[in-house]
């Protein structure tokens, strides 16, 4: 059961307060504003993200999700399952994302009505109701401008409780009575490559991470088949709840009735068989002295179908007794910062048979804890895009519509990012 | 073409009420003619709290609006304003749909504070019940239910009554959702609502059946007998509710085949066959086969069972087993994660391989979600690493990964290391120590020490790391690998002597002082096989004693007693190093270091130099306290001085005894994995990711020992649901599909209105003599249907028979199904809307 929930600011101040079941006192805040702020004392490398998901106080269980900078804690008293509790508090962002475009305090702030009447909507004491986007849109219109020049004109009263959409669709996760003049169905395959690169250039470990974003504009009920030229690829998959289980199961093909507007259709992840597959590789060394290191670092491009790289930008987090940093590059433009101590190397674009972008420079260590810094070991991050490029080569073969008479139109689009990409030095 | 007339009509409407409104109120209207932002009403001072009153009393919908919008704010900024309660519930019958809504908010939040007024409100509520509009009738009874004055029990539970029949899956959802709170308001009423909720649990929407289970969990979890006749049913609906409805009916079968069936899970310590096979088939090589190793898989903790009652899994149990597989492909993460737990509880050991792969899928969500599912894949890899030791590359640590994600991480890792993966762990762990976190490196280094003692054959080469490490520049590192070792050592003696010798060669580099005790003390424990080298560190040791550590001098103390104690007087050089230290550690600075110096002096020399000592026998006692606080080998020796002593009260020759007590073997020290114990919880509870018990769990019941009578889930005869409980969910689920598709094929034109989703709200407003036609006709059909319910092949013919002879007066003839099909098509879409099940009558199962 999950009781109540309280918003909080990055600065721990209550922005939104809501209980589902009895009330819980806001003293509960405060004492976890302590504990967060006592275990982010604890080390000098102590973020607010190592802060525990769950804190125990003597009554409550403080459950808490720290995203985009602000935190929905969710004091609860007695067993349950934790992960509901998350993959609830998870949802709450994403429907305001779904809603105002995005999350942050002032945009909770300007539409906090709104957030209130969804979070009435989304739990009935302690138990989750609603939660489809689109079954939400129903019941709390969103705002756009059009409700919003009404409202203001003073309109409000035209929408009495006898004009209220009286259809609650059969599907949860569309609504009823969708009409476009255009009907059209995008798919956007974005697939992102996590991997560990040792310092050899040998990918210790490396898999990809699809999903398929789809956006719906397509009126009425239609019933969709999309079919893989070879899904035999995916490794593992999940699904979002209009996709038939069984159909996958026995066909490997997704046969759904989208919800409207954007949602993730499919999530699937890829084993990639070695480190040919990588499409770029990132040549670090770092001769680390007593006080202080010479690096280098080259990028190159390896198989990526003669497509350009995009968006490359490498980080190098270093040691925190780091003073002073010189450096220079070919191609792009770093930038070193000091309190962080993060080197930042935005490379850019980089176009297959060109010359390879080169960093190379040299960074000392302060006086205090030149050992330690010493010993340490360096991760670069690495961040690219490739734009119409799968790496796991999953195709769409045919996207097949039952149900409706119209001809739809149907984009798909592929892209390869870097997902969580390290090498190690 | 209704929707676009509708909206078309709709517009056209709302565009003049628009313009009349504009020409109306232009000028008063010209100063709100900005966008919305709600932001303003957070600020709030005095003089606009004394508006809100006059606000909410005014007749203009707006201003009472901006009134309640600011009571809301002030209840964001956590402002007590109670004190506006009657006010605020005079706007409850307000016509304006937002004003009542906000009206809501307000009420459910103090309603508690002001009972009596808010019993003012209860009559409108009651009113809407009966409103036309599902979503009125809905909301009205979740407001009224939620206000929790204990007075108002019985209209809610009237309330209740009346929404359970009513036609909107949508409001019985809520009718089910107000039960366990009119509970809560008062617990007398449990005999009424258990009645309720088993006739809703013959609900046949899977809208519904979710939050039915729900209520059933929470009001009487315990009358499981209420279930039998819906067990089948529940678990061919379990893929198409909703996903909170999936987690709830989990938890109830979960419970429930844990008291009906016999414990399948078995007691299978090998990894079966049949799990390599199918791996391998979908597995692409790149994982090494490690299947060969069995060793290490720890039997399940609770199979009591014969290993014959492996392959004796109840049909009923398998079908549950069957119908939750699909679910581990669903995007909520919980809903995997009860779909593993049903797994590990309910299913036999070999089929737990089917859930590895799923929950190593979580590893790529939020980190909160990480969090917990680590937490359980900790708890299931102690029981069955088989499930997990593919996937090892999974739990490789990032350096972006908090804190917390890794230690979870490393025990996963360290659970699941076998013969085939060590290496690559292996090498993985040493990369970790390279880490500038000090918590983390020592973990990592404790790693390899987990790893090398659970597979014993990769011990070598663990301790082969473990030595490289301790040649490390960093104190830390060093110290930790010593500290590894020694444990390592302990556990295998075997490897003592050559791996000693290779520590002693770094004594003169390794400065930490914690590694430099732990070498001493293992040059003492094993120096009857270290006969050359062993004095040879006293002596080395003998020369630095000053500028020792305290922990150190200490052991080299020991060092130098247990030499002696073994050569006897016999070797004058021990002896006399021996000497030079005790001389030495005498005028000590640490009181510890003076009084072990002064007790193995005694016990050494015994009774030649007890005068010489000055001492008194109390310094045993005295070291016994001391000991306490050193490693666990000393507290060990206080231990043995004090039972030999018991033996030699009178004689106190000491130093007859001197080998038992400095050189008796040491018990190995047990490693603590600090996850142990998690493996007893349920999985994907709190108390198992917390590992202490949580208020409010609930253990699994235990198998039962005699088979019960599996026919009670037969009878599901006597159990028919109300017609109006039978429109499932059907368009768009993976168990109508079929049905769907067959219908498109057939007419293609007519599909369009057909899946009408606005069916639900046509029905809504049907009459109650159509209603009570349609429902008498569904539920003799239904008789028919659970009269059958064994052959389920033939159920949905007889039921289209049936069907059709009543609605369509016997034209309905066997043979000719596309005609039928025709017919029902041309039939009015009333008839079409009451029937949404029936719709597609021209399928053959």
């Amino acid at each position: 059961m999950i009781e109540s929930l309280f918003v909080l600011s990055p600065t721990g101040k209550v922005i939104i307060e809501k209980h589902w079941h009895e009330l819980i006192p806001r003293r509960v805040v405060d004492f976890f504003n302590d504990q967060v702020s006592k275990a982010m004392a604890e080390g000098e490398d102590v973020t607010r993200e190592d802060v525990l998901p769950i804190i125990a106080s003597p009554k409550y269980q403080l459950i808490n999700v720290y995203r985009d900078g602000l935190t929905y804690l969710s004091p609860v008293t007695k067993e349950v399952d934790p992960m509901m509790v998350f993959e609830f508090l998870h949802r709450i962002p994403d429907i305001m994302q779904e809603y105002f475009g995005q999350v942050s305090e002032t945009v909770i702030k300007e539409n906090f009505v709104t957030v209130y009447q969804l979070l009435e909507e989304m739990m009935d004491d302690g138990f989750p109701l609603t939660t489809e986007p689109n079954s939400l849109k129903e019941i709390v219109p969103a705002p756009n401008i059009l409700n919003k020049v009404i409202t203001t004109m003073g309109a409000t009263t035209s929408v009495s409780t006898r004009k209220m959409p009286n259809g609650m669709s059969n599907l949860p996760w569309r609504k009823a009575g969708v009409k476009y003049n255009s009907n059209e169905i995008f798919f956007d395959i974005v697939e992102e490559i996590d991997a560990i690169v040792d310092s050899t250039g040998k990918a210790v470990s490396c898999e990809a991470h699809g999903t398929i974003q789809t956006n719906s504009r397509l009126s009425g009920m239609p019933d969709l088949t999309l079919s893989f030229v070879n899904p035999r690829l995916v490794d593992d998959c999940s699904f979002h709840q209009s996709v038939r289980f069984n159909k996958w199961e026995s066909d490997k093909v997704l046969s759904f009735v989208p919800p409207d507007g954007h949602f993730r259709l499919m999530s699937y992840r890829v084993n990639l068989p070695s480190q040919q597959n990588l499409p770029i590789q990132v040549k670090p060394s770092i001769n680390i002295g007593a006080n202080g290191a010479k690096f280098d670092i080259t990028v190159s491009l390896r198989n990526t179908d003669g497509k350009a790289v995009e968006n490359v930008v490498l980080t190098l987090p270093l040691h925190k007794s780091t003073s002073t940093l010189t450096a220079q590059c070919n191609v792009g433009q770093y930038m070193f910062d000091p309190v962080g101590k993060v080197l930042r190397w935005d490379v850019g674009k980089i176009v297959p048979r060109e010359r390879a972008p080169v960093l190379s420079g040299s960074f000392g260590f302060g006086s205090a804890s030149s050992e330690a810094a010493a010993n340490a070991g360096y991760n670069i991050g690495v961040e690219f895009l490739i734009n119409s490029h799968s790496l796991s080569g999953l195709k769409v073969d045919v996207l097949k519509l039952f149900n409706e008479s119209y001809k739809p139109y149907k984009g798909v689009r592929t892209m390869t990012k870097a997902g969580r990409y390290q090498v190690r030095a | 073409m209704y929707n676009v007339d509708a909206y078309i009509k709709s517009l056209t409407s709302n565009a003049v009420k628009l313009s009349k409104k504009v020409q109306d109120g232009i000028v008063e209207n010209t100063r709100d003619l900005r966008f919305e932002n709600q932001a303003h009403f957070l600020d709030t001072n005095e003089d606009k709290m004394r508006e809100i009153r006059k606000n909410l009393d005014s007749k203009y919908e707006k201003e009472k609006l901006d009134g309640l919008k600011r009571l809301i704010a002030m209840i964001s900024k956590g402002r007590d304003v109670s004190e506006f309660f009657p006010d605020v519930v005079k706007n409850v019958a307000s016509n304006s749909l937002e004003v009542r809504k906000l009206v809501y908010i307000y009420i459910l939040r103090y309603a508690e504070q002001e009972q009596d007024l808010a019993l003012l409100s209860i009559n409108t509520f009651q009113k809407d019940l009966s409103d036309k509009n599902q979503l009125i009738r809905a909301m009205a009874l979740r407001v009224m239910s939620g206000i929790r004055v204990p007075v108002i029990s019985p209209i809610v539970m009237l309330g209740i009554k009346k929404c359970v029949t009513d036609l909107s899956p949508y409001v019985r959802k809520i009718a089910a959702h107000a039960i366990p709170k009119c509970y809560q308001l008062d617990p007398a009423q449990k005999d009424a609502l258990m009645d309720i909720i088993s006739t809703m649990l013959g609900d046949n929407s899977t809208f519904t059946i979710g939050s039915v289970l729900m209520a059933f969990n929470q009001v009487c979890p315990d009358r499981l007998d209420l279930i039998h006749p819906q067990y089948r049913k529940l678990c061919k609906m379990l893929v198409d509710m909703d996903e909170w409805g999936q987690i709830t009916a989990i938890d109830l079968l979960l419970r429930y085949s844990r008291t009906q069936f016999l414990n399948p899970i078995g007691k299978s310590t090998a990894q079966p066959a049949s799990r390599t096979k199918k791996e391998k088939s979908v597995v692409k090589s790149f994982y090494s086969d490690d299947d060969s190793d069995v060793s290490h898989h720890s039997s399940d903790s609770e199979s009591d069972e014969s290993e014959e009652e492996n392959n004796s899994v109840d049909p009923d149990l398998a079908y549950l087993l069957k119908c939750a597989l699909p679910l581990l492909q669903s995007r909520n993460s919980q809903v995997v994660l009860s779909v593993a737990k049903l797994y590990m509880h309910l299913a036999p050991a070999e089929d737990s391989y089917k859930i590895g792969r799923p929950l190593v899928r979580l590893l790529r969500t939020h980190r909160e979600i990480q969090y917990v599912v680590l937490n359980n894949i900790v708890a299931i890899a102690s029981q069955r690493p088989y499930v997990f030791d593919q996937f090892y590359q999974h739990f490789f640590v990032r350096s972006t990964d908090p804190v917390f994600i890794r230690n979870l991480k490393l025990d996963i890792l360290t659970l699941i290391a076998t013969e085939s993966n060590i290496t690559f762990i292996l090498r993985e762990l040493q990369e970790y120590v390279k880490s500038s976190n000090k918590g983390f490196v020592t973990q990592a280094i404790e790693a390899i020490g987990h790893c090398a003692s659970n597979i014993p054959e990769m011990a070598e080469s663990c301790l082969g790391g473990l030595l490289k490490l301790s040649y490390s520049k960093s104190g830390s590192v060093a110290a930790q690998s010593v500290v590894a070792i020694r444990r390592l050592l302990q556990q295998r003696p075997g490897d003592s002597v050559f791996m000693i010798t290779q520590l002693t060669k770094a004594l003169d580099e390794i400065t930490e002082p914690l590694a430099r005790a732990n070498i001493f003390w293992l040059v003492g424990q094993y120096s009857s096989q270290l006969q050359t080298v062993a004095p040879d560190v006293l002596r080395k040791a003998a020369k630095s004693f000053a500028t020792e550590s305290e922990s150190s001098k200490l052991q080299i103390l020991t060092l130098g007693g247990k030499l002696v104690a073994l050569e006897g007087t016999t070797s004058k050089t021990v002896s006399l190093l021996f000497q030079y230290v005790l001389n030495m550690a005498r005028y000590d600075l640490d009181y510890g270091v003076r009084d072990r110096a002064r007790f193995l002096r005694a016990l050494v020399y015994g009774k030649q130099k007890v005068a010489l000592a000055t001492i008194d026998l109390d310094s045993d006692e005295n070291d016994h306290e001391n000991g306490l606080q050193e490693s666990d080998s000393t507290e060990q020796d206080a231990h043995n001085v004090d039972e030999d002593f018991a033996y030699s009260e009178k004689e106190l020759n000491l130093s007859d005894h001197i080998k038992a007590i400095l050189l008796s073997e040491k018990a190995a020290p047990v490693q603590e994995n600090p996850s142990h114990g998690r493996e007893q919880y349920k999985v994907g509870s709190m108390s198992l990711v917390l590992n202490r018990v949580v208020a409010g769990y609930e253990a699994l019941p235990d198998w039962p020992k005699v088979q019960p009578d599996p026919s009670v889930r037969r009878l599901a005869a006597t159990m028919e649901a109300p017609g109006y409980m039978n429109d499932r969910t059907g368009f768009g689920s993976d168990s109508a599909y079929a049905k769907s598709r067959q219908g498109q094929d057939i007419s293609p034109a007519g599909g369009k209105g057909r899946y009408d989703g606005q069916a639900g709200a046509f029905r809504g407003a049907e009459t109650l003599d159509k209603f009570l036609e349609s429902s008498d006709e569904e539920t003799s059909s239904d008789e028919e249907d659970d009269s059958e319910e064994e052959t389920s092949d033939e159920e949905d013919t007889s039921d289209e028979d049936e069907e059709t002879s009543e609605a369509e007066s016997g034209s309905g003839v066997e043979d000719d199904d596309d005609e039928e099909e025709e017919e029902e098509e041309a039939s009015s879409s009333e008839e079409e809307a009451i029937l949404p099940t029936k719709r597609t009558n021209g399928r053959r199962g």
